[in-house]
């Protein structure tokens, strides 16, 4: 997905950190901690019944997304567009570490579970932001990481929390103490691989992707054991057979994409196709799962080289491309790409959402959302995969394919989207998902460039803005059925972080200069905002403690696009 | 903006390796045994002398330790430095790699020419050297620092990227580096290797 600030340059952009020793000094500032509070007696393991029914359970928040479905649709509605106005902070939990914050805070049984940058893990009360715990990760002595040394939270299951880490490592907590049960080594550091993702937990298995498109990975989505952290099974975004496909010379939205491919296939012919080994395909998003169905899916991110698309001919399966695998065995099921041959970046990133919606006659059935970097939603069939309709472009597209050139070719979308990471909410009332959006115009400029070991950020060249052309955000409400837009707010900033949507008719999302706002579902109409001081790019969760509902949201800036840091959640009530 | 950021990353990169390094130089200045090999070309300190070969002290941890790596994987190739590299294993790379960042690099006794500097620094925001290097050519992330280097080695390898005789760049220094002319590459040698 990723590369760097807004600004980007040639390598300049990722966050790539080598911690020199094992003296477990990660973190930017000190280490810490307010006194301990005694662990809550209210704190109970979760059971498999609770995270089947969290769709429904206005008490906690128990998935990062909200559920398997991902909809990011909290159903309770004590705060609602009739009231949300005198929402006011309840608390607000420091961290002790100044860094960018994109985590999704857990919520049960009145304890809260969040991450921070460098894979800090605190535990407070939900009420009053009392600290139980805090769990520094002891990172290895290598690193490699783009775009932050983000986290985005961990998932629970029984007693027990995991996390993804910096160092491609998987830990299991006891939520209870924060202390480590078990970890176990996903990938690789120095060859590229990064965790920043939250798990998702499953009947005992753990599933998580990897980062590492910008370095030359070969991408997976891996289950883990939840009691010993042993490997189940993995599945290659890339596969080692057949990732050239069908030679797609047009997107998933029917754009030539001005493929060379007769020169594509006579380099496939002459050079082979080992390259998979490096060809990326980094799932950076947890992804959704269907009991039902006993499916996973995913969205895959880019190829690696980013830009330089001469030395990975073909599609490049299943790099920017939605995936569904069986849960059980992590076997292929079927797999949809929106863009061939990728040389812009403009990836798969934002996670996937189950919900329902009318296929093209009309009648409701079962799909899977996507918001593209692109600037659309897709909407996809749920059982097979096929695209039943993308929603009108959300951001300004300009000049689409054009390839990048030595010297730089503007297009838009820019680089980053479109939608970026940023989670996206559906409220199925309405009809609406919404999805928060960029627009920075870019060049894309190509450089030849040879895999250069997995620890180097390896683009084949660049994006950089232009100076002078504005960058700006929009928040966008898409209407499921039809693709068509309903509402779209303007924001000064590009917009990375989030959506939340609430059965109080509410959608609330963060923006880099400080703002936390609420909207009124239907309309678009601003209900209430509040300053937090620092770059709010977190998506936001909502849950109910002794008859009152919370509003939480990390405001901590981000790396990627350069906003203003901070260490802190912000959590709101109605007074 | 953009700058800011940069910096602003920077300060974050530093900080994350400035304590580490930290604690090494105050615990002496214990070399590991296999950084004895480095010495007679680097210096016991890894200020080098002779200015073909690079001065280590004060240089990334994590930059030692790639080039260490490439020159053992052999992306990257010198005759001194291949036979060198090949009864290092990875946590001697590392220990060698935190041993010469922990060093402070001390003045070299190279004269600039003032014209030259300010040619070079002229050349260095043209193609951008500061967006990956930053402004005192510090480094950052697997981008080194080249403040005060030697003007020799600084000449050489600029001359090596531009004809790809290396290679291990992920691409950023081959492409700059092919824009240069043979004045620019001395121009901007007089510039960084004056640098502090």
């Amino acid at each position: 997905m990723h590369y760097g600030n807004r600004l980007t340059g040639i390598a300049a952009l990722s966050a790539v950190v080598f911690a020199c020793t094992g003296v477990g000094a990660q973190e930017i500032s000190g280490g810490a901690t307010t006194a301990a509070k005694p662990m809550s007696p209210k704190l109970a393991p979760v059971t498999q019944a609770m995270l089947d029914g969290a769709a429904t359970n206005a008490n906690a928040w128990l998935h990062s997304n909200g559920s398997y479905e991902q909809t990011r649709y909290y159903p309770g509605s004590q705060i609602n567009t009739g009231n949300v106005a005198k929402l006011k902070p309840a608390f607000v939990f420091q961290t002790a570490v100044m860094e960018s914050m994109e985590t999704a805070p857990i919520v049960v049984n009145g304890v809260m579970f969040l991450t921070t940058s460098y894979n800090h893990v605190y535990a407070i009360d939900a009420k009053t932001g009392e600290e139980f715990w805090h769990y520094k990760h002891k990172m290895g002595p290598v690193t490699t990481f783009c775009c932050g040394p983000n986290n985005r939270g961990v998932a629970i299951e029984g007693g027990r929390l995991f996390m993804g880490t910096l160092d491609a490592k998987l830990v299991a907590l006891d939520a209870k103490t924060g202390k480590l049960i078990w970890e176990t080594q996903i990938a690789d550091p120095e060859k590229g691989y990064s965790e920043t993702m939250a798990p998702v937990v499953v009947e005992g298995k753990v599933l998580i992707g990897t980062n590492g498109g910008e370095y030359g990975i070969r991408g997976f989505v891996k289950a883990f054991d939840a009691k010993d952290g042993k490997l189940l099974w993995t599945f290659y975004t890339i596969p080692d057979k057949g990732h050239e496909g069908v030679w797609a010379e047009n997107d998933a939205t029917g754009r030539n994409m001005k493929r060379d491919i007769a020169a594509e296939k006579k380099m496939l012919a002459e050079k082979g196709g080992d390259f998979y080994q490096t060809l990326g395909g980094g799932v950076w998003m947890a992804p959704a799962v269907d009991k039902k169905t006993r499916t996973v899916f995913f969205v895959v991110g880019n190829p690696s080289p980013d830009l330089y698309g001469a030395i990975r001919p073909g599609d490049n399966l299943y790099t920017d491309a939605m995936v569904a695998v069986d849960l059980d065995t992590g076997k292929y099921k079927w797999h949809s790409q929106y863009v061939a041959h990728d040389v812009w970046d403009l990836d798969a990133v934002s996670p996937p959402i189950l919900t329902q919606a009318k296929d093209a006659s009309g009648k409701m059935v079962d799909v899977v959302l996507h918001g593209g970097k692109t600037g659309h939603v897709y909407v996809h069939e749920r059982s097979t995969g096929k695209l039943i309709r993308f929603s009108e472009a959300m951001i300004p597209q300009e000049n689409m394919w054009v390839l990048p050139t030595k010297e730089g070719a503007r297009m838009l979308p820019g680089a980053n989207g479109g939608v970026e990471w940023s989670p996206m909410a559906v409220n199925p009332k309405h009809r609406l998902a919404f999805a928060a959006n960029l627009h920075q115009p870019m060049t894309y400029h190509v450089e030849e460039s040879a895999y250069p070991g997995g620890s180097k950020l390896w683009l084949g060249g660049a994006f950089k803005t232009i100076p002078g052309e504005d960058q700006w955000g929009r928040l966008v409400a898409v209407n499921l059925d039809t693709g068509k837009i309903a509402w779209g707010v303007k924001t000064p900033q590009p917009l990375i972080g989030g959506v939340l949507a609430t059965a109080g008719d509410l959608v609330f999302n963060g923006e880099g200069n400080g703002w936390f706002k609420a909207f009124d579902a239907k309309t678009g109409k601003e209900l209430w905002k509040y300053f937090c001081g620092a770059g709010v790019n977190a998506p936001p969760v909502s849950y109910m403690l002794d008859g009152k509902q919370y509003v939480a949201v990390a405001a901590g800036g981000n790396t990627q696009l350069d906003f203003k840091r901070g260490n802190s959640v912000f959590v709101f009530a109605l007074p | 903006m953009r700058k800011s950021s940069f910096l602003q990353f920077l300060a974050a990169v530093v900080l994350v390796a400035a304590i580490p390094a930290t604690d090494a130089a105050a615990q002496a200045v214990k070399a590991p045994a296999k950084a004895e090999l480095c010495f007679a070309c680097h210096g016991p300190t890894g200020n080098s002398e002779n200015p073909q070969y690079p001065i280590l002290a004060g240089q990334t941890a994590r930059y030692i330790y790639l080039q260490l790596k490439d020159f053992k994987e052999g992306r990257r190739k010198d005759p001194s430095m291949d036979p060198m590299v090949a009864s290092l294993t990875r946590e001697d790379m590392l220990e060698i790699s935190q041993f010469f960042a922990a060093q402070k690099p001390a003045p070299t006794k190279f004269k600039a020419d003032g014209a030259k500097v300010a040619a070079g620094k002229k050349k260095s925001d043209e193609v951008l050297c500061p967006m990956c290097h930053l402004g005192g050519f510090t480094g950052q992330n697997e981008i080194p620092r080249v403040a005060g280097q030697h003007y020799d080695y600084v000449v050489k390898q600029l001359k090596d990227f531009k004809a790809r005789s290396r290679t291990n760049d992920a691409g950023n220094m081959t492409s700059v580096a092919g824009t240069l002319s043979d004045q620019d590459i001395d121009n901007l040698g007089h510039y960084i290797a004056n640098l502090n």
